[in-house]
């Protein structure tokens, strides 16, 4: 080997090596990519409870493209509406139905480790503003028998009344 | 004596009677947890739900659950994009999976007295819009008035058009997945 065909392998080596350490890391970032920050991401849209509900049970589908993403990463929304009832899931997460009083259905927030705290504090009949991600819309269910609410998770509440 | 047993008789008429309003009926649950769990060799992933809404009609026997697929929560982002993509639930096109079974051993279900119950379920199961029959036993915890289900079945990822040909997917993910259910219920 001349001394110019080794220098030319050994950059070639260390090309190969940058590319593999920036190849391999960009996947093991985006392997271990962390879940999107629902609090910190910019509202896609500012609504009331009842204009949702209204929305979905007007047109499902329509609904559903507006608010649904491909990946799952769908719209953030900052909800107002009257807290109608307070439960709690299997995780010990706060669980507040925002609805009116005439509404078929309504929209249920559920919160995080970190927001749990201050949702506890809400009270029944309070006027609030919560914001989250949705998971999915309102419709009737005919075998339910029942209206299904609005559902979002990830959620704190941004304003008490 | 005879005034006597007309008041006990209707006395006994009455506590049937409000027994009875309590436990026929639907019985609602908001308060509901799904998982899945996927082994293979190279791999264990889970994933969970609690935004599902479920009844049971204690006079008929009726079961339904509704599951939100975009409430499925998964340790890595990744994993739960992919899960969601129309490569594989495309939970857009398709939002809610569903469950509608009937619990075949009713008689010996009493759900006015506390107890564990043993529940055989037959039915369909909806993903994708590609329903087919299925076969489960849960338990039922009565306390009270408050209901407890639990159940664990097994789904066949292909027999809903969830199949991984090639690439990490058809390594990673077991063919079928195992499925937890449990959820608590309150008269409506």
């Amino acid at each position: 080997m001349t001394p110019k065909t080794k220098k030319i392998v050994k950059i070639g080596a260390i090309l190969l090596i940058v590319g593999l350490l920036i190849g391999l890391s960009t996947a093991y970032y985006m392997f271990n990519k962390p879940h999107r920050d629902t609090q910190s991401a910019k509202t896609d849209f500012t609504v009331t409870s009842t204009q949702i509900v209204q929305e979905y049970l007007e047109n499902n589908a329509a609904a559903n493209e507006k608010y649904l993403s491909d990946d799952g990463d769908s719209k953030i929304l900052e909800i107002t509406g009257t807290v109608n009832n307070i439960s709690e899931d299997f995780n010990g997460l706060v669980v507040i139905l925002l609805k009116s009083e005439n509404d078929k259905a309504g929209v249920s927030c559920s919160f995080t480790e970190e927001t749990n705290d201050r949702a506890k504090t809400l009270r029944i009949g309070q006027t609030v503003t919560i914001k989250g991600v949705i998971r999915s819309g309102a419709a009737y269910d005919e075998d339910l028998e029942m209206y299904e609410n609005v559902i979002v998770e990830k959620s704190n509440v941004l304003n008490v009344k | 004596m005879k005034k006597v047993s007309i008041i006990l008789s209707s006395l006994v008429l009455l506590v049937a009677l409000t027994a009875n309003s309590q436990t026929s009926g639907k019985l609602v649950s908001t308060k509901t947890q799904i998982g899945f769990y996927s082994h293979t060799s190279v791999e264990d992933i889970s994933a969970s739900n609690s935004t599902s809404i479920s009844t049971i009609n204690v006079s008929t026997g009726d079961v339904v659950f509704s599951v939100p697929m975009q409430g499925f929560e998964f340790e890595k982002s990744l994993m739960q994009q992919h899960f969601n993509s129309n490569k594989f639930l495309d939970t857009k096109a398709f939002p809610k999976a569903k469950l509608k079974g009937k619990i075949t051993n009713l008689s010996e279900i009493d759900f006015s007295k506390d107890g564990t119950y043993k529940a055989n379920v037959e039915g369909e199961l909806t993903i994708k819009e590609v329903t087919k029959p299925v076969k489960e036993t849960g338990t039922i915890v009565i306390k009270g008035n408050t209901i407890e289900v639990q159940s664990k079945f097994n789904v066949t990822l292909a027999d809903y058009g969830i199949t991984f040909v090639k690439g990490k997917p058809s390594s990673n993910i077991a063919k079928t997945v195992e499925v937890t259910v449990h959820a608590e219920y309150k008269p409506e």
